[in-house]
């Protein structure tokens, strides 16, 4: 293992890519620090220490890396890139436009990569307006009560000139976020877009754990910092495990001769992971979720439903928050399976170059096959999914932790799904040399 | 001066976007980013697209001096 990193950094090019990612990611985390101008810095520190129980901004925070909050000037971090993939992901099933392009291969594939980053851009006006005046009207630090908090002192001077300032600068943040994952997509290793987001969820942690251990009262506070990360050391195994478990379907290609040489006749397999989703359906969920609490909080909780709402679902401890969002969560891991993997298709492909699955005849039986085989698999998968998705909101009712719960189902999914995958790209870097690589 | 700098600061911000919409995306797509196939596109990049990283790399560098100038300004008016 540890002669795998040694060799991964004696080897020139990969050596080169990984300070290259390295670089990006220092440059990602300056920004994340440097305050957009017309915040009052020293304000929005006192507020932001007051706030930590805020959890209406709990996963939107969490994916800047605490930069939302702080409003700096990546404030947005990639979360508009984020919804305008899931966008385009989503109209790529209703418009028959972008529906054509999808099929078109690799050039249809970039002008929908093309009108993602269009779309992330005018996201970003949209999201950093909003952020703006909520941060204006004092409602994004609403829970901090102190002395020296005071909200409405975050924009000293909230005149249009300035305000117009502030949207261009974070807009400029976003835009120049996405470009630094493509750089790191283009020259570094792994895709760049999921090593930022790796990269901001990493960066909470260590807060995270140390207000626990300040916040906790067995034994100075150190018996739950310990046993939340044995809890978590667990929680990644077996997410680990999860995320590697697949079925494989066999698939037998039938031999031919062209010319005087026989061609095929090999045996492969289709696998299928029992998370084909991944943590799309998370985000998807809590996405939704997150946007009646938001309606309730610009309506200002006064009215019956606002309370209602207020009392059900901004915070994760109700039980009926928790049904919802698992219940979301399901359903989404169905849809987007449902999605993403058309069983027709891999069907149709297998019949056109002499494939099929031993015991199933080509064609139709074999969709039907892999339909009924896909929807079991699916459901251990959903269900697991929503279970890690509630661990943080039962540690709130047990540890009484907040809700950026370090090792909350989201945060180690995309931890555990983005180091994989990483690995994995090194790895075949590394076997280009010699063939001992990481995993074994 | 304030104004200068914020003048100054949008016309940066505007032409950060414009240059990073420019390049052609690299990448992307959302099966791309939470595991998908290990698609890395080979094939160094053109000419325009080398002219177009260095013009991006000192706009970038102007932009994040004047934030940081003009961050500084704004405190002292505070």
């Amino acid at each position: 293992m540890l002669t795998a990193f040694a060799r991964a950094f004696r080897t020139p090019d990969l050596r080169k890519k990984l300070l290259f990612t390295l670089a990006i990611i220092v440059l990602f985390r300056i920004g994340s620090h440097i305050p957009v101008p017309g915040v009052s810095f020293e304000m929005v520190r006192s507020c932001v220490e007051d706030s930590n129980r805020n959890s209406l901004f709990g996963l939107v925070n969490m994916f800047s890396g605490g930069a939302l909050l702080q409003l700096t000037i990546f404030a947005l971090g990639i979360m508009p890139y984020i919804t305008a993939s899931i966008i385009l992901q989503l109209l790529t099933v209703v418009i028959p436009r972008l529906e054509a392009l999808k099929k078109e291969g690799q050039s249809g594939t970039a002008k929908i990569t093309q009108y993602t980053r269009y779309l992330t851009i005018a996201l970003s006006i949209l999201q950093s307006t909003a952020l703006i005046a909520t941060a204006r009207s004092g409602a994004l630090f609403s829970s901090a009560r102190s002395a020296t908090c005071d909200p409405q002192g975050i924009v000293p001077d909230d005149s249009l000139f300035r305000v117009i300032v502030m949207v261009a600068v974070m807009t400029a943040g976003t835009s120049t976020i996405m470009w630094l994952g493509e750089l790191i997509t283009d020259r570094g290793i792994g895709n760049g877009m999921s090593i930022l987001m790796f990269v901001s969820v990493a960066a909470g942690f260590p807060a995270a754990l140390w207000t626990i251990k300040e916040q906790g009262t067995i034994g100075g506070g150190w018996v739950p910092f310990f046993t939340v990360i044995a809890i978590g050391l667990v929680m990644v195994g077996l997410v680990v495990f999860v995320e590697q478990a697949q079925r494989r379907i066999p698939v037998q290609y039938a031999k031919r001769m062209i010319g005087r040489r026989a061609y095929g006749g090999t045996s492969t397999y289709i696998p299928l992971k029992v998370n084909q989703a991944g943590i799309i359906p998370v985000i998807f969920a809590s996405s939704l979720l997150y946007i009646p609490a938001l309606i309730a909080q610009f309506s200002g909780g006064k009215s019956d439903w606002a309370v209602w709402i207020e009392r059900h679902f901004v915070k994760g401890d109700h039980p009926l928050y928790m049904i919802t969002y698992f219940l979301l969560i399901v359903f989404f891991a169905f849809f987007y399976v449902a999605i993403t993997f058309n069983p027709e298709e891999v069907a149709d492909n297998m019949k056109k170059y002499g494939g099929f699955i031993p015991g199933i005849r080509a064609g139709r039986p074999t969709a039907e096959y892999l339909n009924y085989i896909l929807t079991r698999i699916t459901w251990p998968g959903s269900l697991y999914l929503g279970m890690i998705a509630l661990v943080p909101s039962i540690a709130l009712v047990l540890f009484n932790a907040n809700q950026n719960f370090p090792f909350g189902g989201t945060s180690i999914l995309i931890i555990v799904g983005v180091g994989l995958e990483t690995v994995k790209q090194i790895e075949s870097q590394l076997q280009q040399r010699n063939y001992e690589g990481f995993l074994r | 001066m304030v104004t200068g700098f914020s003048i100054a600061l949008i016309v940066f911000s505007l032409l950060m976007v414009l240059l990073v919409l420019l390049h052609k995306g690299k990448g992307g797509g959302l099966s791309d980013l939470f595991g998908g196939g290990m698609s890395s596109s080979l094939g160094g990049s053109s000419v325009v697209e080398k002219n177009l990283d260095r013009m991006t790399i000192i706009v970038g560098v102007c932009w994040f001096v004047t934030i940081v100038v003009l961050g500084l300004l704004l405190k002292n008016t505070y």
